[in-house]
């Protein structure tokens, strides 16, 4: 066991850990987060990203003790139960989610691209936008409202910032 | 004057249950955690066909934490049976646990619990399965080959069954032809790969004798039945509840020997039980599907016209009959489909399953119908090509053009836009077949452009079922709708909803009929307690018998509203409107009593309500198919790039014509369209459940099974042409599994059309095309 220090969506919390625990287990269970889902446990679907001091990594590949010390983000700190971050809701407008599963995943992949594509002033090609979420397996919506989603978070950020 | 009140259905509502998903706080399998609980590792067998000697789990004697193991000698015979009723199928049972030989790799064999899922994982893996290797079947040659021994006892060959199905008179269309085109097409193994893996979460209350059961299945009730049946406990206390579903696509569509035993080990250890797939069990023991061979012959008249079709239908169905469409299920489709859009009253066809040592064969997004439409919109690309005509020529002049229409085999088809739909993609594509045409000669780039033409039997029934002769047995739909004293609405909804938006499309068929907003209307699917009884979500069937048993339930309310309304305002009950939330004489709109109103009178202050009226807003509707079900029609195009020196190719363009009837809510529409045209896509390009020689799965992870990425894809274009069917209350088709039928025969025409050769083979790998295109580089293939 080892003693991990953990802060996930802002909850602080030490605990004894077994070295071979992976993080998306312990957020799971300690933290009683549900927004971090398993899709294929060997790091290709993207389903499990989470954002570790930042930046989105896959907790499914990452043991819980790697992280002692390090602030933790899931799905839960974007928008709250209502789900009001700007993604959130343009993936509700252009239909980038039907069973809802991979989605946690996407939008944590996607939270900081669109946020740097503001920040820059750009707007991404579609071609951009799908090699962006090159790391990210849907099995329902074909991807084209996902990249509709983020075209329009994209673009609602940029109009306002010009207006 | 007459009050305007917009129509719910057809209108882009964004959906209610998206807030949820999107936050994070939707619970899905895993996510239902009970206290005490046991978790469950199965081991699996390792081995394709083999005796089982010995199950060894005295290693867990000294694990050093408390485990429960259990064997097939422990289970009693409690088993899977799927058995469709005709003398020619071989029945073959399932044991929970594996009793005396295996089948195939990842078949479960024993049963280990623990208190932590990471211990119970510790555990299985210490269980050792002694087994004798018996000669495996992995071929549909092999299986086919007398010399090989059967896999199931008292079998006689490996064939579950051969049948036939056929029409008119084949022998004069075959005197009668001037070409005869024989091809013979041949499907890969895939799998359905929902983004969720299966799981099932049991807890038996000893103090109401009620045992619950959370599984991540698309058919709740179903489950409840069979295990009621095989543990012999009465309905009335067994509750299943579907969660959150990520996923199904069909996998999740049937019953699942795990779903009984884990509801078997809830009441044996008197513990609560949780099992969770992992990904690699998915792969390799959840549900196959696809792995089909078909030989046809066409017989075509000098000008042109299709007299009679020939088929021979073999598909690899693994190991054994799944519940409840049994083995017979993929193969009977696809007899039962060929004969597709076209007009012609001859035809042919025998069709088998074949047994291996595979993971069993289930139900997959259009169940036979991408494999039989591969086959059908080859041939005919081949046909127009050996005489020498344009294919979409070719298929406007067979293509059917009055309804309704016998078919060869004496289906009715109800209203579509078939030709309607061919023309306009000729327009559409009019510039990349021009475009395709340029390159024909190039060494380097080729554009090829192709496409598939077909229709989909939707709404199926009861009637279907009862001709199929297989255990699902009934197809109704029903939803009992109940308006609250407030005016707000719950529907019990007997569909389950797993992404298809039910909530909201469900909602907007409510609101119409009852004059009231959607979003005053909750639809609750899922579990056997709130829900009535139905066979689930699956066949494309949930927006005709779903929509239309909620609005027909929905009327009857509105009927006894207009009643109490009529009363109040001194009127009749058919000068009555409901709109906007109001109740309100048709010619005049000005005189009206709110809804909520009304609602508050029929359930609380009842001394309102007319004489001998009986309180109460609360009525059911169980909606059943029509006996042939209604026929979506669609088609689909690809525009291909292939780069000859390297066989890459690049999926310019991929466009969609559809025709569902009445379209209830098109984000919802264009959603399911475009979500199975890139499933459709990887049956084109990139899935393949592989096995080797000794039934070994090789492609066992994400790494090995590869499924669209977003950047291989394009926009997915969708045009819609509506035909309302008259057999359906709100004039809706099916069309869940349309866009996965497509894309196959549409990708493969355009490579043949960009290469100039047969293609009669999926997946269409890098490999594959390059060795297509060996002749172009000067090669020999």
């Amino acid at each position: 066991m080892t003693q991990t220090t953990l802060t996930v969506n802002g909850q602080t919390r030490t605990l004894e850990v077994e070295p071979r625990r992976l993080l998306a287990d312990i957020i799971r269970t300690e933290f009683d987060v549900s927004g971090v889902h398993i899709g294929c446990a060997h790091g290709v679907c993207g389903c499990c990203t989470v954002h570790i001091d930042g930046i989105p990594r896959l907790s499914c590949l990452t043991f819980a003790v790697q992280c002692d010390g390090k602030e933790i983000n899931t799905v839960e700190s974007l928008g709250g139960f209502d789900a009001t971050h700007v993604l959130q809701q343009a993936f509700k407008s252009e239909h980038g989610l039907q069973c809802g599963y991979c989605t946690p995943g996407f939008l944590m992949t996607l939270a900081p691209y669109v946020e740097k594509k503001v920040a820059n002033g750009e707007m991404p090609s579609d071609e951009e936008i799908r090699e962006a979420i090159s790391g990210n397996i849907c099995r329902c919506t074909g991807y084209h409202g996902i990249v509709a989603a983020v075209r329009k978070a994209i673009s609602n950020q940029l109009e306002g910032q010009q207006a | 004057m007459k009050a305007e009140n917009p129509r719910q259905i057809g209108a882009r509502v964004q959906r209610f249950e998206d807030v949820r998903l999107l936050s994070g706080v939707a619970r899905y399998i895993d996510d239902i955690r009970l206290p005490n609980c046991l978790h469950l590792t199965f081991a699996r067998s390792q081995m394709a066909h083999g005796r089982i000697l010995d199950v060894d789990t005295s290693a867990l004697e000294d694990i050093g934490y408390p485990t429960w193991v259990f064997t097939g000698k422990d289970i009693g015979d409690l088993s899977m049976k799927a058995h469709q009723d005709v003398p020619e199928m071989q029945y073959s049972e399932q044991p929970l646990l594996a009793r005396d030989v295996v089948r195939f790799v990842g078949e479960p064999v024993a049963a280990v619990l623990a208190e932590d899922p990471y211990l119970s994982e510790d555990a299985a893996e210490m269980v050792f399965i002694d087994c004798d290797p018996l000669p495996v079947v992995g071929t549909m040659d092999q299986a086919r080959d007398p010399s090989i021994p059967p896999i199931h006892d008292g079998w006689k060959s490996n064939v579950f069954i051969e049948r036939q199905m056929k029409g008119g008179d084949l022998e004069a269309a075959r005197a009668n032809a001037a070409y005869v085109v024989r091809r013979t097409f041949r499907n890969q193994r895939q799998t359905g790969v929902p983004m969720e893996c299966r799981g099932v979460v049991a807890q038996y209350s000893p103090g109401d004798r009620m045992l619950t059961v959370w599984s991540s299945t698309q058919m709740p009730h179903l489950v409840r039945t069979y295990i009621s049946e095989e543990l012999d406990l009465p309905e009335s206390r067994i509750r299943v509840i579907a969660p959150e579903v990520g996923g199904g696509f069909g996998v999740k569509g049937q019953v699942f020997g795990e779903e009984v035993l884990v509801a078997w080990l809830a009441m044996k250890t008197q513990r609560p039980v949780k099992w969770i797939e992992d990904r690699r069990e998915n792969l390799i023991a959840s549900i196959h599907a696809r792995d089909h061979a078909h030989t046809l012959e066409a017989y075509v008249s000098k000008e042109g016209r299709l007299l009679g079709l020939w088929a021979d239908i073999s598909v690899d169905v693994g190991a054994y009959s799944t519940f409840p469409f049994t083995a017979a299920g993929d193969p009977g489709m696809a007899a039962k489909v060929m004969p597709g859009p076209y007009d012609f009253q001859a035809y042919e066809a025998t069709f088998r399953a074949l047994a291996s040592n595979k993971c069993p064969l289930g139900t997959y997004r259009g169940v036979a119908r991408p494999s039989a439409v591969f086959s059908q919109e080859r041939l005919m690309d081949e046909i127009a090509k050996e005489i020498g005509m344009d294919p979409i020529e070719f298929r406007l002049k067979n293509i059917i053009r009055e309804f309704p229409y016998k078919n060869v085999l004496g289906f009715t088809y109800d209203p579509g836009s078939y030709a309607e739909s061919l023309e306009k993609i000729r327009e559409i594509l009019a510039d990349d077949i021009a475009a395709a045409r340029e390159t024909r000669h190039s060494k380097e780039k080729r554009i090829g452009v192709g496409l598939a033409c077909f229709i989909e039997q939707t709404a199926h029934g009861t009637p279907d079922f009862t001709r199929r002769r297989v255990p699902i047995e009934t197809g109704y739909i029903a939803a009992r709708v109940e308006m609250q004293p407030d005016g707000t609405v719950v529907i019990g909804l007997g569909l389950q909803s797993h992404g298809q938006g039910l909530e909201t499309t469900m909602a907007q068929v409510a609101a119409d009929a009852l004059g009231i907003d959607p979003k005053d209307v909750f639809v609750r699917h899922g579990d056997t307690l709130t829900s009535p009884y139905s066979v689930g979500t699956w066949g494309s069937r949930g927006g005709p018998l779903g929509g239309g048993a909620v609005h027909l339930a929905s009327l009857k309310i509105a009927d006894k509203l207009k009643a109490i309304a009529a009363h109040q305002l001194q009127s009749n009950k058919d000068q009555i409107s409901l709109g906007g939330g109001k109740a309100y004489i048709t010619d005049d709109p000005s005189r009206y009593i709110p809804i909520r109103t009304l609602a508050r009178q029929a359930l609380r202050n009842v001394e309102n309500l007319p004489e001998g009226m009986i309180p109460g807003l609360e009525a059911e509707y169980s909606l059943d198919g029509p006996r042939d079900g209604t026929y979506s029609n669609a088609v689909h195009a690809a525009v291909v790039e292939i780069d000859v020196p390297t066989g890459k190719l690049k999926l310019k363009r991929f466009v969609v014509v559809e025709d569902c009837g009445t379209i209830i809510n098109p984000l919802v529409v264009d959603g399911q369209v475009r979500g199975g045209v890139v499933q459709g896509i990887g049956s084109a390009l990139f899935e393949h459940m592989i096995y080797d020689e000794q039934c070994q799965p090789l492609t066992t992870s994400f790494a090995d099974y590869l499924m669209p990425l977003a950047p291989e894809l394009p926009n997915i274009e969708v045009h819609h042409i509506e035909t309302p069917t008259p057999l359906n209350p709100i004039g809706a088709k099916g069309l869940g599994e349309g866009g996965a039928i497509g894309p196959a025969p549409a990708i493969a025409n355009a490579v043949s059309d960009a290469l100039g050769v047969e293609v009669n083979e999926t997946p269409l790998t890098l490999n594959a095309i390059w060795r297509l295109s060996a002749h172009i580089r000067g090669e020999a293939s």
